[in-house]
């Protein structure tokens, strides 16, 4: 494992706002046929660009790892042959590769494991956006520079002597009137010249202005508040900000939702809400904001597209105080207040109300830029490990969130890639979207979800893209409710 | 086609010594062979983007490109050190000098192209880095390499050049086609950098012969006049179309899958650049007006009726040819490769390369931007014109 995480941290990590802000890659647990695998994948900040790609097979008899960049409109038939990943020396069952990634919008890498129980694919969503812009090396500006300068000079040269001597017939003297005419011309030559370069730099400015313009820019969220004696009601609505449009399709139910809506109240995090508003126009959401305390509240939205790109946007809310009970608008919807937080130690054991408990498992020491399982336990009140009850087709939901909000995501026990957005490929590869990409809802709501364990003994692979203090929610539901467990840990 | 032009003074003003012309003649031929070089190898590489899209450092064409930069860069290296520090006298009087060295101006420009195109290396590294790996020809890492590209096919046309105007009679007629293939070269690397802008579905916009009248006039005007054929720019035209149908011809013949997606285009073979345009055409009608017109006009007056006849003959030719290329069904079979459509183009966009691009809003009437073509071309003309009365001059 630890060659593993050692080889997932070689790449420096892209800190930049995409889709899950401050986290691009994308860690994937779940099964390529009968090969049980870990895909990470460290999307490139340009467009077109190499994205890398890593693969653990949780078995020795693969025999092949393929992957394949597919794109969501062409789907696998409009994706290339898939490349053999190399086998990581001194190590049988970790593999690397790399990907372009051509188009803007939404991939997915296919891993395609074969072995003595044959063949299977895994389907890993990953966001192809520009998020961002390589500055001019001071180095590399000083040799380019010194080059530039040499070849000026050089052309100068070149045209003096084509001006003058070049136009001497062997044999004869470049006398004086030839040489002064050589250098007029020169002297003519030099600011033609200088005005080439400026136009030059001022197209490169141009090109640098078009490709910001094509940048990722995260849509943003409005949000009204609405209150009266029964309602608290939150209308957010989204659209895009940037010159890229983000939100090219319509936006798919993930876990049965149109947007799951997280609420922390600032700057102590000590409220949390997980909220589900109802889409009541193709970008405006409408809901309740049930028995949350007044204050400033950070808000992320999480959206997934019809054709697979999954999004977040976020703003802040001053949310008023309830002039009355106010009930939920969406019977999922779960928050919890004031909650009492664990830092994350080895055993500890924290109340998550109802007599259940909720131990952390995982490693003491954690590591940005490498792949973490956060491991808990959940158990009863007689200590036996609970049985857990799905919550949004989920045994669990945890969000992590970096004490300056530049980090935040929304994890399950199968990483960080949104179920519909897998389910967007396959539909599309099967047939069952028109020829634009849209999915077919019946399509949708007809894909069986698969098979997961309900143990109250979880994890959740996930990549701390940068050292810091981070909280983290975990939430289950051990009965009828959805209790809520709270962590705080450092990232080396 | 190719008889001499021996009614031109500036041809005939200077004595021939046999000595001066057969001392470096291989340094030329091989500025030409590096060129050819260059000019496939890019041609190649286009066509490798269009089908296969994956590349390294080391594709086939790429080293192409490399090989032909190093062969001009390092012969030309060598003669300058050899012409400096060994020359004999003919050879250091046929010489310009540079930063104390000496050697031909052609062997200067074509090691200065090779500064050039190692100077853009790190540059376009560089962009593919900060802006993503391109897909089009048109960028300013891409316009340094064309520069220096550039830079050494007309290093080969010097070098032939200063050849041909000490030469005798004899050798002259010779050199003469060498020239004309240098010609074609640089003709093609227009063409090339302008491929954006020369696809079917634009040739019936007036833009697509401002472009065109920015750059053929010039290639066509100066190899017109500094070639010793009597039918030169139809000749140097006439290399052009060749290189380009063979190349497009003969790698389309290869098996090809695209490695990159999204592939909307499932092509099986290389798919190469479109048909050649018709720039021979203007050509020929370039060649009847400096028969008729060249030495008795001034310099302007000649770049007026050359840049008219540029825009009329091409026109008149293009139009029709391009009606064919994108509307008849004939044109997309291997002889004319009207259906080249490159891997990632999308079902909409090959919709749209069936049709004409309509009228931007608010474009000017288009005999007014015609016009306005006739002015480009009148003084892409004239410098041209220039260019070629110098390289007539150019002895060293």
């Amino acid at each position: 494992m630890n060659r593993f995480a050692a080889i997932a941290a070689t790449t420096a990590i892209a800190i930049v706002a995409s889709a899950h802000i401050g986290s691009p890659n994308v860690v994937f647990d779940g099964n390529a046929g009968a090969y049980p695998v870990r895909v990470i994948v460290r999307p490139p900040e340009v467009v077109p660009g190499l994205a890398e790609v890593i693969v653990r097979v949780e078995a020795t008899d693969a025999q092949q790892v393929l992957i394949r960049p597919v794109f969501w409109r062409t789907g696998a038939r409009g994706a290339p042959a898939g490349d053999e990943m190399r086998r990581v020396a001194g190590e049988d069952r970790v593999y690397t590769g790399q990907l372009w990634l051509m188009a803007y919008g939404a991939y997915s890498v296919y891993v395609t494991v074969s072995g003595a129980r044959g063949s299977g694919t895994a389907i890993v969503p990953v966001n192809s956006l520009a998020t961002g812009r390589l500055p001019l090396a001071p180095a590399l500006g000083g040799i380019l520079v010194v080059l530039g300068g040499l070849l000026v000079a050089g052309l100068l040269t070149i045209v003096r002597a084509a001006a003058g001597e070049s136009l001497v017939p062997p044999g004869e003297a470049f006398d004086a009137a030839k040489r002064r005419r050589a250098n007029l011309v020169t002297a003519v030559a030099g600011p033609v010249l200088a005005l080439a370069m400026f136009g030059g730099a001022k197209w490169w400015k141009a090109e640098d202005t078009s490709y910001q313009r094509r940048m990722y820019g995260s849509p943003a969220a409005v949000p009204t508040m609405t209150v009266d004696a029964t309602h608290r009601t939150l209308r957010l609505a989204v659209h895009d900000t940037a010159k890229f449009q983000a939100i090219y399709a319509p936006v798919a139910p993930d876990h049965g939702k149109m947007m799951h809506l997280f609420l922390v109240r600032l700057p102590d995090m000590d409220a949390f809400a997980h909220l589900h508003p109802v889409q009541s126009d193709s970008l405006i959401f409408n809901g309740e904001v049930p028995a949350l305390p007044p204050g400033r509240y950070r808000l992320f939205g999480d959206l997934a597209l019809e054709n697979g790109l999954s999004l977040t946007v976020t703003n802040t809310l001053d949310l008023p105080d309830a002039k009355g009970a106010v009930a939920p608008s969406d019977s999922d919807d779960a928050w919890t207040v004031s909650p009492s937080v664990a830092r994350l130690a080895p055993q500890a054991a924290t109340s998550l109300g109802d007599g259940f408990t909720i131990t952390w498992h995982g490693d003491s020491t954690l590591l940005a830029g490498r792949v973490t399982d956060l491991r808990f336990i959940v158990r009863d009140a007689k200590g036996v490990v609970a049985q857990l009850r799905p919550y949004l087709g989920m045994a669990a939901h945890a969000v992590v969130l970096r004490d300056d909000e530049s980090v935040f995501i929304h994890l399950h026990p199968m990483g960080t890639v949104a179920m519909v957005s897998q389910q967007a490929f396959a539909l599309r590869d099967r047939g069952d979207t028109t020829a634009g990409g849209r999915l077919r809802p019946e399509a949708l709501a007809a894909d069986a979800m698969p098979a997961m364990s309900m143990s109250g003994e979880l994890t959740f692979p996930y990549e701390f893209p940068k050292p810091g203090r981070y909280r983290i929610w975990v939430q289950v539901k051990p009965d009828r409710r959805v209790l809520t467990g709270t962590f705080d840990v450092d990232v080396r | 086609m190719a008889t001499l032009v021996s009614s031109i003074p500036d041809y005939q003003s200077r004595t021939i010594t046999r000595t001066a012309v057969t001392t470096r003649l291989w340094h030329a031929y091989t500025l030409v062979f590096a060129a050819v070089c260059v000019m496939v190898g890019v041609y190649w590489d286009i066509s490798w983007h269009m089908s296969i899209g994956r590349d390294t450092f080391w594709t086939p064409a790429h080293l192409l490109i490399q090989a032909g930069g190093l062969i001009a860069g390092i012969s030309s290296g060598y003669v300058a050190l050899k012409t400096t520090f060994a020359g004999t006298t003919a050879e250091r009087e046929a010489s310009v000098h540079f930063w104390g060295f000496r050697a031909p101006l052609g062997a200067w420009l074509s090691i200065w192209g090779c500064g050039a195109m190692l100077t853009s290396a790190p540059f376009d590294n560089w962009w593919h880095n900060a802006y993503g790996l391109d897909v089009r020809i048109i960028s300013p890492p891409h316009a340094v390499l064309a520069i220096g590209i550039f830079a050494i096919v007309i290093g080969a046309v010097l070098l032939t050049l200063a050849q041909q105007n000490r030469a005798d009679e004899r050798t002259q007629r010779g050199l003469a086609w060498v020239l004309a293939l240098t010609g074609g070269m640089l003709i093609m690397n227009f063409a090339l950098f302008l491929t954006e802008y020369g696809e079917g579905r634009m040739m019936h916009s007036a833009f697509f012969y401002q472009v065109t009248a920015a750059a053929f006039p010039l290639a066509l005007a100066a190899m017109g006049r500094a070639i010793k054929l009597r039918w030169a720019a139809t000749s140097a035209a006439a290399c052009f179309t060749v290189m380009m149908l063979v190349l497009m011809w003969f790698i389309s013949l290869f098996p090809a899958t695209p490695k990159l997606g999204p592939i909307y285009q499932h092509i099986t073979h290389m798919v190469t650049l479109s048909f050649p345009l018709l720039v021979i055409v203007p050509a020929f009608f370039f060649d009847l007006v400096f028969h008729r017109f060249d030495g008795k006009l001034g310099t302007l007056a000649l770049a007026s009726i050359l840049g008219v006849t540029f825009v009329v003959t091409f026109v008149a030719a293009q139009w029709p040819f391009a009606t064919f290329l994108v509307e008849s069904p004939l044109a997309r079979g291997r002889l004319f490769n009207a259906h080249n459509y490159v891997y990632w183009m999308n079902p909409r966009y090959e919709a749209l390369t069936r049709r004409f691009d309509p009228p931007s809003p608010g474009e000017w009437p288009f005999t007014i931007q015609l016009l306005i073509a006739m002015g480009i071309a009148t003084l892409t003309s004239a410098i041209g014109l220039a260019r070629g009365r110098w390289m007539t001059r150019v002895r060293r």
